[in-house]
């Protein structure tokens, strides 16, 4: 079942977590690297500012399989650390959770509940990017697919039906203010962009809404131009960057390098060449731009983004009860995607059964069709197959609603043997099983993160997709679902 | 006796702007009507003390910028008007939870402190007075910016979001105010410590308290003059010149508090 195994700003501090801090590229890498290990069968990884988390599951749904699968997780991660240069180990920091609270931490992340920033709503893009890459990667099967859809699910249903992110104070807002705190009115500074980002943009764009005029150095100066013309600014190659610092007022660096880019030195030379006037930065990005000793020198302060995160935490105690109202709507999702894991044992053998006894009547009504009731019309026949399927709905509804309820039981597993026994259904679960791993052959070429692909193509032997409100299946006469 | 009301009333009202302020600046979102009502009061307290000064000097029969105990107290009153004055324009609003006790202190302090001074002799001891004085009311509006200056810096630097998070004046506000009031105070002293050399040159008395205050005078000029020049030769400015600012302000007092402490000098009066 379900393991996730990482660390975020609870328990690692920004000096950690830029251990771990990898881009999209690292995190397919990771995702391929981790699929080559035995022990896992699904991988999806959220890294965020705060966060670097691998979402697994284990080759078979037991304790055992799910142990192997986090200690898997857990290798890679410490060597990932390792490969990108870090001289401490992050393994004290690494936290797990299994099965259950595997899963309510995934929709707590997704719904921002465990944010430091509690309501933000950046996070929501981000675990839906991490669904992207991790289909992208071929890393996710149904198991992890449909968590992470249930986890997106359950963060909008926060959103819509709790204030919690009503009123939201963000990142960018705040640090709009700490310049305020130090310059007063902003019209007539200059705000220096290094690097770009959705944070940094979203703050550039506040402080020059705010009077400020925009200074960009990057990398690429193409890219740097492209933003300086968004914003109404000026651009300025990578190459300048010193002589920009004396320029600016306020900094905000948000680069993807993973060594400081600008250093104390670089700064005690600007301010000696600023004659000590103050100097603002803004470091959003994790690893971190900026050397955190530059916030020693006078006049100059230095905000990263844990530093900023906290003030705004601390901006929204406010907020308790929305989260407490948004933690109970989160415990009744889980509980229903428990549900839903459980009638995933006896989905194949409902499956198999409604096809069976589909089949003997169609089988039926095919061999009148072709004697004494061949004068039928086209739309006598369809209606003949209606018939079918009604049958089949009414005459199997008591049988799967009782298999469907004790699924979770003891007893669940006696009354599928049972079903199987009496109707014969043993090698027809085992294809069906088989056919819904996501390294099956019959799912190759299909987007293994989504289940109802083949059901929807009408084609390939995975004729079902279960959902938490019923199970759909395609059957020769056609799709229906079923209510539980 | 209607003098002695009004000193109380003087003295309540500035103790009822300090309370206020300092109220409004410790739950800003709780008090913003005492951060309205604030300023008003201490204008009240100014007014009053202005009417105290008059009514005593006239009684005193003794012109109150030739006294050094009517000099204090006029110091804190001229601070307590020029911040008014300013306040607004140069956003440093929460330096009135500095004035306001800074000008009960002296006014309580030119009351009770030390023998009644029978007053200075001669145009240009008064001439000396009212340039220490003006000089003393900036210097303390100065190290009163320069207090909220390094209160305010030190939680930016320590990314603290206190109690009076967003409601201190902005910093280079502050580091601007306190630059203003040294540039303005700064000659005013300079002529305060020509004229009082040349004074106490002419009488020559040579007491420990003289030698002290010359030497706190000069000290305070040696100061401020540093303060300044490094700020405009090296950009020595923000928290450094506010260190300087205080104690410069420090040598200040110190030499009023000369003044107040020691005995009359032969209705003599004092210099800086």
């Amino acid at each position: 079942m379900i393991v996730v195994v990482g660390l975020s700003h609870r328990e690692a501090p920004l000096d950690v977590r830029e251990r771990l801090a990898i881009d999209g590229e690292g995190i397919a890498e990771l995702l391929r690297a981790l699929l080559q290990r035995p022990a896992i069968r699904e991988a999806l990884c959220v890294s965020t500012c705060n966060r670097i988390e691998v979402y697994a599951v284990g080759q078979q749904d037991s304790d055992e399989h799910t142990l192997a699968a986090a200690e898997a997780v857990r290798h890679a991660l410490i060597e990932l650390a390792g490969n990108q240069g870090a001289a401490q180990g992050v393994g004290p920091y690494l936290r797990t959770h299994v099965r259950r609270d595997a899963v309510l931490h995934l929709f707590r992340v997704a719904s921002s509940l465990d944010s430091l920033v509690v309501g933000e709503p950046q996070i929501l893009g981000q675990v839906r990017d991490a669904l992207e890459m991790a289909k992208a990667a071929g890393s996710i099967g149904k198991y992890l697919d449909r968590a992470t859809n249930r986890a997106l699910h359950v963060a909008k249903r926060v959103r819509s039906e709790t204030a919690i992110g009503e009123g939201q104070v963000s990142v960018a807002s705040v640090a709009v203010d700490l310049a305020r705190q130090i310059f007063g009115e902003l019209t007539g500074r200059t705000a220096l962009l290094i690097g770009a980002g959705e944070m940094a943009e979203g703050a550039a764009k506040l402080l020059v809404k705010a009077g400020a005029k925009l200074l960009v150095v990057n990398r690429s100066l193409e890219r740097a131009r492209q933003l300086a013309l968004e914003f109404g600014g000026g651009a300025r190659p990578w190459e300048e960057l010193a002589a920009a610092l004396v320029q600016a007022d306020v900094v905000i660096a948000s680069t993807s390098a993973k060594v400081f880019v600008v250093t104390r030195a670089m700064v005690a030379k600007a301010m000696k060449a600023r004659r000590g006037r103050s100097l603002f930065f803004i470091d959003i990005a994790v690893p971190r731009d900026v050397d955190p000793a530059v916030n020693d020198i006078d006049n100059v302060y230095l905000y990263d983004i844990d530093n900023l995160s906290n003030l705004v935490a601390e901006s929204m105690q406010g907020r308790r009860a929305e989260a407490e109202r948004a933690e109970a709507l989160v415990q009744h999702e889980v509980r229903v995607f428990e549900t839903w894991t459980e009638t995933l044992g006896v989905t194949a053998t409902i499956v198999a059964l409604r096809a069976k006894v589909r089949a003997a009547l169609a089988a039926e009504v095919d061999r009148t069709l072709t004697g004494r009731l061949k004068h039928l019309t086209d739309a006598d026949r369809k209606a003949l197959e209606t018939m079918i399927d009604a049958a089949v709905n009414k005459l199997l509804h008591t049988p799967t609603s009782r298999i469907k309820a004790l699924a979770a039981d003891p007893r669940g597993d006696d009354l599928v043997k049972a079903v199987h026994h009496l109707f014969d259904l043993a090698d027809a679960v085992r294809d069906i099983d088989a056919a819904q791993k996501p390294d099956s052959p019959a799912n190759e070429g299909e987007n293994p993160a989504d289940p109802e692909e083949p059901a929807r193509r009408g084609q390939g032997s995975t004729p079902v997709a279960a959902g938490s409100e019923g199970v759909t299946l395609a059957l020769p006469g056609g799709r229906e679902t079923l209510g539980r | 006796m209607g003098v002695e009301i009004i000193f109380y009333a003087t003295v309540v009202a500035y103790a009822a702007a300090a309370v206020l302020f300092f109220r409004y600046l410790a739950k800003p979102a709780v008090a913003a009507r005492a951060g309205k009502t604030a300023p008003r009061v201490l204008a009240l307290a100014a007014v009053l003390h202005a009417a105290y000064v008059c009514m005593a000097s006239i009684i005193a029969n003794v012109c109150p910028i030739r006294s050094i105990h009517f000099g204090a107290s006029i110091a804190a009153l001229l601070a307590t008007g020029f911040y008014l004055g300013v306040r607004r324009r140069w956003n440093i609003d929460a330096l009135g939870a500095f004035v306001a006790p800074v000008a009960l202190t002296f006014v309580l302090g030119s009351r009770f402190v030390g023998a009644a001074d029978p007053g200075i002799g001669g145009g240009f001891l008064a001439l000396h007075v009212t340039a220490n004085v003006l000089g003393d009311a900036l210097f303390l509006l100065a190290s009163g910016t320069a207090v909220l200056y390094l209160v305010e810096e030190r939680r930016l630097k320590q990314k603290r979001a206190s109690s009076v998070f967003g409601k201190l004046p902005p910093l280079d506000a502050l580091d601007r105010a306190e630059h203003l009031l040294l540039l303005t105070g700064f000659p005013l002293l300079t002529l305060g410590i020509i004229t009082g050399t040349a004074w106490a040159h002419r009488i020559e008395t040579g007491s420990p308290a003289e030698l002290a205050r010359a030497l706190f005078a000069f000290a305070t000029w040696v100061l401020f003059a540093a303060v300044l020049v490094l700020r405009a030769l090296l950009g020595w400015r923000g928290r450094r010149a506010a260190y300087g600012t205080i104690a410069g302000f420090l040598f200040a007092v110190a030499v009023l508090v000369v003044y107040l402490v020691r005995g009359p000098l032969g209705g003599a009066g004092g210099a800086t």
